[in-house]
């Protein structure tokens, strides 16, 4: 098959790659714009979220929940509820983190706050590869008939369908929470201004726990997510998808949540397009790539704004 | 009675002290405004009175009440309210939300409260829903000052109101100024350019080197000559 003719499919994939680069970009970004540092553990913390949901599953099969398909899907409620549980477990863990780690450096340099994600980054992988090995996990073994468009030229299995639903979902109910609750006000006011923010009454801490249960959340589902696409996890499943993340948030103007959500649209799609043209090997290049283009044209990104 | 009192204050930054021992008294429902050149100690003292610097000597009394070293919104609790000098909105909020933003701390609707600020700036008003990043420098003033009102303030703190505004945007500001004090709100201004704040003010602080160097009736001291000459350019 010719290089053009798969790029239809290429784009499904893109989409399906990206909106989970959004959903861990949405974080990164936030954690950026309300702390004021660059968070090198998010991707970590995706694997935390994808092995917490793993040691979810049988815990909620005893607990009666039906592990059955729903429908076309590869997966039960079983699932469902591991997913949202291992959010909440994810978002504990962060919150923990914060009060032993991050709010003990709040008000130091940037550089040693970020220094200290790398350490947590290390730390976090270690701890995973502790408990469950290096070896690859699987949510389930079912395998999944793809459907067929014929007339788009493309293929895709209701598990894909379901992860990109996922992902307009949330990004829709963040918008809806930065846009109309006032936690979500003080979040932008917040990102806008700290200084500002805290003369003004607004209670910044209970602002960064926010932005960390936002974070996490959502960094666990995109960690639960890749294992459900990939079929696998393994304890490097973040740190690997990390280069790309930081692509996508730097793409699309850090401190923004909405430039991350556009930026891991852009690079999921390059990086799959790009493999119609050159070796797949190449992916995370295409994302540096990108990268250093936007740092040269526009370093404050697509919808950045000057800070 | 003494709205805000502040005794022999040392403050500044780690590797700098600003403030020397800086002793000041506001009186209920007055106007005072501390005039005094470009690193003088003016907007230090505000923000240490506001919790965002720590004095290391000396105290802060608000309402007869100790309120050395609390946090900002703490301060904003007790019934204070600050205005800084330059970034003083939300660039990316609304002019609704960066008033709604000044009422955080509070629980339940805003309607009455938002009605009151958009009677006083009628401006903002009709801009409701405009980005307060995309506002003129007096507009900013005015959502900046709207936003501090919010919680119906004892004291309300000024830095620098006009610094940056056309004359004709500096009078309205001063006009609304001196009917925000005749509502009963006292208020404390740090000017540079202070003839049109010593005009309205019941007293006048100058400051040098982080010390109080002189005070009188806001009048009097701009028909100080010597005053004029140093710190009124003429």
């Amino acid at each position: 098959m010719d290089a053009l003719s798969r790029i239809p499919q290429l784009l499904v994939y893109g989409i399906v790659s990206g909106s989970i680069l959004s959903l861990g970009g949405i974080g990164v970004s936030l954690t950026y714009s309300i702390l004021g540092f660059s968070n090198f553990a998010h991707g970590d913390t995706m694997a935390l979220g994808a092995y917490l949901a793993l040691a979810l599953l049988p815990v909620m099969a005893q607990l009666g929940l039906p592990s059955g398909s729903l429908g076309p899907l590869s997966f039960g409620w079983d699932f469902v509820a591991s997913l949202l549980l291992a959010a909440v477990g994810t978002s504990l863990a962060v919150i923990l983190l914060d009060r032993l780690l991050f709010a003990r450096l709040r008000d130091t340099h940037r550089i040693t706050l970020m220094i200290a994600t790398v350490g947590v980054a290390l730390a976090l992988r270690n701890l995973l590869q502790f408990v469950w090995g290096p070896q690859p996990h699987y949510y389930t073994t079912t395998i999944q008939r793809a459907i067929l468009i014929p007339q788009l030229g493309i293929r895709i299995k209701p598990d894909q369908i379901f992860i990109v639903a996922a992902a307009v979902l949330l990004a829709l109910l963040l918008h809806l929470f930065l846009r109309y609750t006032k936690m979500g006000k003080a979040m932008r006011a917040t990102s806008d201004n700290t200084a500002l923010a805290r003369v003004t009454g607004i209670n910044t801490e209970r602002v960064i726990l926010w932005t960390w249960v936002i974070g996490a959340s959502l960094a666990a589902v995109a960690g639960v997510l890749v294992g459900l696409e990939n079929k696998f996890i393994t304890p490097e499943l973040g740190w690997q998808m990390l280069l790309s993340i930081f692509a996508a948030v730097i793409l699309g103007g850090i401190g923004n949540p909405y430039g991350a959500i556009v930026g891991g649209l852009v690079v999921g799609i390059s990086e799959e397009v790009s493999t119609a043209f050159i070796s797949t090997g190449y992916k995370p290049a295409v994302a540096f790539a990108i990268l250093i283009l936007m740092l040269l044209i526009r370093p404050t990104g697509l919808l950045g704004r000057r800070r | 009675m003494s709205r805000l009192t502040i005794e022999r204050v040392v403050s500044g930054y780690a590797d700098m002290e600003v403030l020397h021992g800086i002793d000041l008294c506001v009186p209920e429902g007055e106007i005072v405004t501390i005039i005094g050149p470009n690193g003088a100690g003016k907007s230090t003292l505000m923000k240490t009175i506001f919790g965002l610097l720590k004095p290391t000597a000396g105290r802060i009394l608000f309402d007869e009440e100790d309120i050395t070293g609390l946090s900002p919104d703490r301060v904003v609790r007790r019934g204070l309210a600050y205005v800084p000098q330059v970034e003083n909105v939300f660039p990316s909020l609304t002019i609704q939300e960066n008033l709604e933003m000044g009422a955080f701390i509070l629980k339940g609707h805003l309607r009455d409260r938002l009605q009151h600020i958009y009677e006083l700036f009628p401006v903002l008003g009709d801009r409701q829903k405009a980005r307060a990043g995309k506002m003129s420098g007096g507009e900013r003033q005015m959502v900046a000052m709207g936003r501090a009102l919010m919680l119906d303030p004892r004291l309300l703190m000024l830095d620098e109101p006009s610094a940056a505004l056309a004359p004709n945007l500096t009078a309205t500001i001063f006009e609304r100024i001196a009917a925000i004090n005749e509502a009963g709100v006292t208020i404390l201004i740090v000017e540079q350019n202070a003839k049109e704040s010593l005009k309205l003010s019941d007293r006048g602080c100058v400051f040098a080197g982080g010390l109080k160097c002189f005070e009188d009736s806001g009048p009097a001291l701009l028909a100080n000559e010597e005053i004029g000459r140093l710190y009124l350019g003429g």
